[in-house]
């Protein structure tokens, strides 16, 4: 006979949590919680009788956590815990899945308010499981563990995980990895290629079957500049640098005028970068233009050639049949002036946006739409 | 000089994606006082109006295109051989014209060079 008991109800807070909807990437993670709440309740036994050098034998049959349901909330899984039991009396055990639960949650929580805490809770040596737990987390995302506790609701997130891992004795960990580049080299013997970065930098990637293809076509292409996006698992070292690939989930080939791509090559530059004139654009304004653009940007109209102005901001140049394009963009300003002019005919067009305002952004696909259709 | 003289522009690097070049190569900057550097092309190669700019330099360029003498005529700009600071090079004059204006005339010239096609192309600069 197994029977459950209520064990942890985490809220996951973020966008992609909504209508208690949760990723199965970030079920993969919870699962992990698992055999981290095993191993530290071994650990929380131990302490406990420190005349044994293990746990007695069967202290983990039968038990098991189990997702009961999702609540409302951003998303609320109810994990019980099950453990096989063969009286109708809580088995002695039970307590010490207890303890390691809440041992888990008053690690996080000393993460995310006072690191220096963490270890009263656990051993540097079980941290190591935030390598696996919450490196799906994206930016403005979290798994509050104690969510009823608005003081202190034990909120992990890509902060607070890294804190905590920076206190386990792990060497390296591993994130949820987005990044752009080249492929340069291919090792079909070892069934991995080279990733140049954006910055030069490179990293090796393993290839799954699935992938081959694409993998060949950015190889071949990289003397035409065949750029790619990869998302996998990626393994840093303790100063946050990328040293490689675990493994490779998707990769598709990019548009070479790719904007997001483009920008991120922008925001590399540093002041002076036209020979010693000419100001390197903002980061942050960067980002917003970026985001800005995959937000309000039809994909159905033609992308724009994107170069940095030497007055730091960024201008955007479309050629469409005798029109030739600019949209001379004020990153702090979030303003736009756009200027069309007809080479045959003299004609031009002139306006500024609001590129802060989604009308304006309207208004910009709309001009290019008549540009694009007129040249047909 | 006469009217079919190449004037020699240099690209930076940045201003080149996937093999199209922005209209600011034909743009002064703010700080330039108005005055376009170029090459006269009767008076150097565009190679050498390369090697010149690069070699021995921090600068950076990932060729050279050029425009007519007589297209800046068109667009009323004078171009001024002022031999300063090597003997080789002339200002392309667009004081009085507005920023409008400026980005009208950039976008032709622009138009024309890329008619006209690299003169040169250094290796290894997309």
């Amino acid at each position: 006979m197994s029977k459950g008991i209520e064990f942890l109800a985490p809220r996951l807070v973020g966008e992609r949590f909504n209508n208690h909807a949760i990723p199965l990437e970030i079920l993969k993670e919870l699962s992990v919680l698992e055999e981290m709440i095993v191993e530290v309740a071994k650990w929380k036994y131990l302490q406990d009788h420190q005349d044994r050098q293990r746990v007695p034998r069967g202290f983990t049959d039968g038990i098991s956590i189990k997702m009961t349901s999702i609540e409302d909330g951003s998303a609320i899984p109810k994990l019980a815990l099950f453990m096989a039991c063969v009286t109708l009396l809580p088995p002695e055990n039970q307590q010490y899945f207890e303890k390691a639960r809440d041992a888990i949650v008053n690690s996080v929580d000393a993460a995310e308010r006072d690191e220096t805490r963490i270890t009263q809770y656990l051993p540097t040596s079980l941290l190591v499981y935030f390598d696996k737990i919450g490196r799906g987390l994206r930016d403005n995302e979290s798994i509050e563990f104690n969510p009823s506790n608005q003081d202190c609701p034990a909120r992990l997130n890509r902060v607070s995980r890294h804190k905590l891992l920076e206190v386990s004795t792990i060497k390296e960990w591993t994130e949820e990895t987005l990044e752009r580049g080249l492929i340069p080299e291919l090792d079909q013997e070892k069934k991995r290629f080279t990733l140049q970065l954006l910055n030069g930098s490179k990293v090796l990637i393993p290839i799954e079957p699935q992938h081959k293809e694409t993998v060949f076509e950015a190889f071949l292409g990289f003397d035409k500049n065949t750029r790619v996006i990869v998302h996998g698992i990626g393994r840093y070292n303790r100063a946050l640098k990328l040293e490689t690939f675990d493994s490779l989930e998707h990769i598709n080939i990019l548009d070479p005028l790719d904007i997001s791509t483009r920008l991120s090559e922008l925001s590399m530059l540093k002041d002076g970068w036209l020979d010693g004139k000419g100001l390197a654009p903002n980061k942050t304004g960067l980002d917003w233009l970026s985001k800005s653009f995959d937000e309000n940007f039809r994909a159905d109209l033609p992308l724009p050639h994107i170069y940095p102005t030497p007055e730091g901001g960024v201008q955007a140049e479309w050629t469409i049949g005798t029109w030739e394009v600019s949209l001379e963009v004020d990153l702090g300003g979030k303003s736009a002036d756009f200027q069309s002019v007809n080479i045959k005919t003299s004609k031009v067009d002139e306006t500024t946006f609001d590129l802060s305002n989604a009308e304006s952004w309207t208004a910009l696909n709309a001009k290019i739409d008549v540009l694009q259709k007129e040249s047909v | 000089m006469n009217i079919e003289t190449l004037l020699l522009r240099q690209v930076h690097p940045s201003f080149l994606q996937d093999g199209e070049i922005t209209s600011q190569v034909f743009r002064p900057t703010p700080k330039d006082e108005n005055l376009l550097s170029a090459y006269d092309g009767d008076k150097i190669s565009p190679e050498g109006a390369w090697r010149h700019y690069t070699e021995g330099t921090e600068n950076r360029s990932a060729g050279v295109m050029a425009i007519t003498k007589a297209a800046c005529d068109i667009h009323q700009l004078p171009v001024i051989d002022d031999g300063i600071p090597y003997p080789e090079h002339v200002s392309i004059d667009f004081t009085g014209k507005s920023k409008t204006v400026i980005g009208i005339i950039a976008k032709a010239l622009k138009h024309a060079a890329v008619e006209r096609g690299w003169l040169y192309r250094a290796e290894g600069l997309a």
